[in-house]
């Protein structure tokens, strides 16, 4: 090979399989091992803790406080989102075109009044991100976050349920919510968190 | 291509007229550097772009709320055995057992002073039950390292309440100002 006899001119060359291979199979590795993240209504930074258990990936329901007290929710399950809106809308007497509806399906995560989704679901991607943020109400006044959820939880059965958080929310608003889901008997949801290693204190 | 042309030459030694044209043809080598190059900056980009860690949870589970129709349902716990913990804005964390205003503490969420407290608590106690009382502008990251640290401390019982009048009352007779606590109304 790089050994040419005769022709002493020849440039060497040099065997590039191994590294080409190894170089092919990590990005391999790390295209699979990637799971593209969605653009987040909110920012959040996660508190850390010890706990050892995953969080699930179906049948979930997470409800997202942010910095600010803003809700957000977003719904495992791609096949139950239609049923789910569907139920949502007639609970508040609102007529739903099938394009809002497969809109919503598509749809990551929401975080406003229904008034104001219907308008946004009929937006194009960038236009949606571009809007100001709302938050779902959940006042006592108007909890609509108690309809999405008592709803959310007739169309999914087995339904689970998590808090994410960001460090800084203030317990306030995260009162809120829980108050929200035990008056409607949800009594066991998870606090979504990021895994603390050993060497970091509390 | 060495190992290649040799390989072929054993497996069809019928072919082996054909010996003398090849040595004259030149060994075709592919230019893998572009290739090689792609391949690393993909191999930069998805290993920049990959979070390995996964979230995980806290399993909570919640106390039916109290109903006022059947207030039999409530349960009631005896004071000699809790301990009430009430993380306060800007990292403070206000301990006391009981009832008792003397008992009043503030302590840090150093494992070696909070753990330590936690762990005196349990073994002095029987079924001993830690009430979490937040402060409503405390934030969230004080309640997951409260919660995280029962879950070490193996604290089978406990529990998020409201911060209600008569704890602000023990805080109060403690000296400890309730930073925007005291004008408010408790239902």
């Amino acid at each position: 090979m790089a050994r040419n006899r005769g022709q002493t001119k020849k440039t060497p060359h040099l065997d590039m399989n191994p590294m080409v291979d190894m170089a092919f199979l990590l990005v391999t590795f790390f295209l699979l091992a990637t799971t593209f993240k969605l653009p987040e209504q909110a920012k959040i930074e996660l508190p850390y803790s010890f706990s050892e258990v995953d969080i699930p990936e179906t049948n979930l329901l997470t409800i997202t406080v942010d910095r600010d007290g803003l809700i957000y929710l977003s719904l495992s399950n791609h096949e139950s989102r239609g049923p789910w809106f569907n139920r949502m809308a007639s609970l508040y007497n609102l007529e739903i075109s099938s394009a809002e509806e497969e809109s919503f399906i598509q749809l990551p995560g929401f975080g406003m009044p229904l008034e104001e989704l219907k308008p946004y679901l009929l937006l194009e991607r960038p236009e949606q991100l571009m809007q100001v943020r709302a938050g779902i109400p959940a006042d006592t006044a108007n909890n609509e976050l108690a309809d999405w959820l008592v709803t959310a939880r007739s169309v999914q059965p087995g339904l689970r349920f998590a808090i994410k958080a960001d460090q800084l929310t203030p317990y306030r608003h995260l009162d809120r919510v829980i108050k929200t889901m035990t008056a409607n008997r949800i009594l066991r949801f998870n606090l979504v968190t990021e895994k603390r290693r050993e060497d970091e204190g509390i | 291509m060495k190992e290649f042309d040799q390989f072929e030459e054993f497996s069809n030694p019928i072919r082996e007229g054909r010996k003398q044209r090849k040595t004259s043809r030149q060994n075709v080598f592919t230019d893998m550097n572009a290739m090689v190059d792609l391949a690393f900056l993909l191999l930069t980009f998805f290993m920049l772009t990959t979070t390995m860690t996964k979230p995980n949870v806290i399993e909570l589970v919640m106390p039916v709320p109290e109903d006022h129709e059947r207030p039999e349902d409530v349960q009631a716990v005896r004071e000699s055995r809790a301990l009430t913990i009430i993380p306060f804005p800007d990292d403070e964390l206000y301990i006391f057992r009981g009832l008792a205003v003397e008992t009043v503490q503030r302590i840090s969420y150093q494992p070696d002073e909070f753990r330590a407290e936690l762990r005196d608590f349990i073994s002095s106690t029987e079924e001993p039950m830690v009430i979490i009382k937040p402060h409503p502008e405390s934030n969230y990251r004080n309640l997951v390292d409260i919660i995280d640290e029962m879950n070490i401390s193996g604290v089978k019982r406990y529990a998020i309440d409201d911060l209600r009048a008569g704890d602000k009352a023990i805080l109060a007779e403690a000296g400890i100002e309730l930073l925007g606590l005291k004008d408010e109304v408790d239902e």
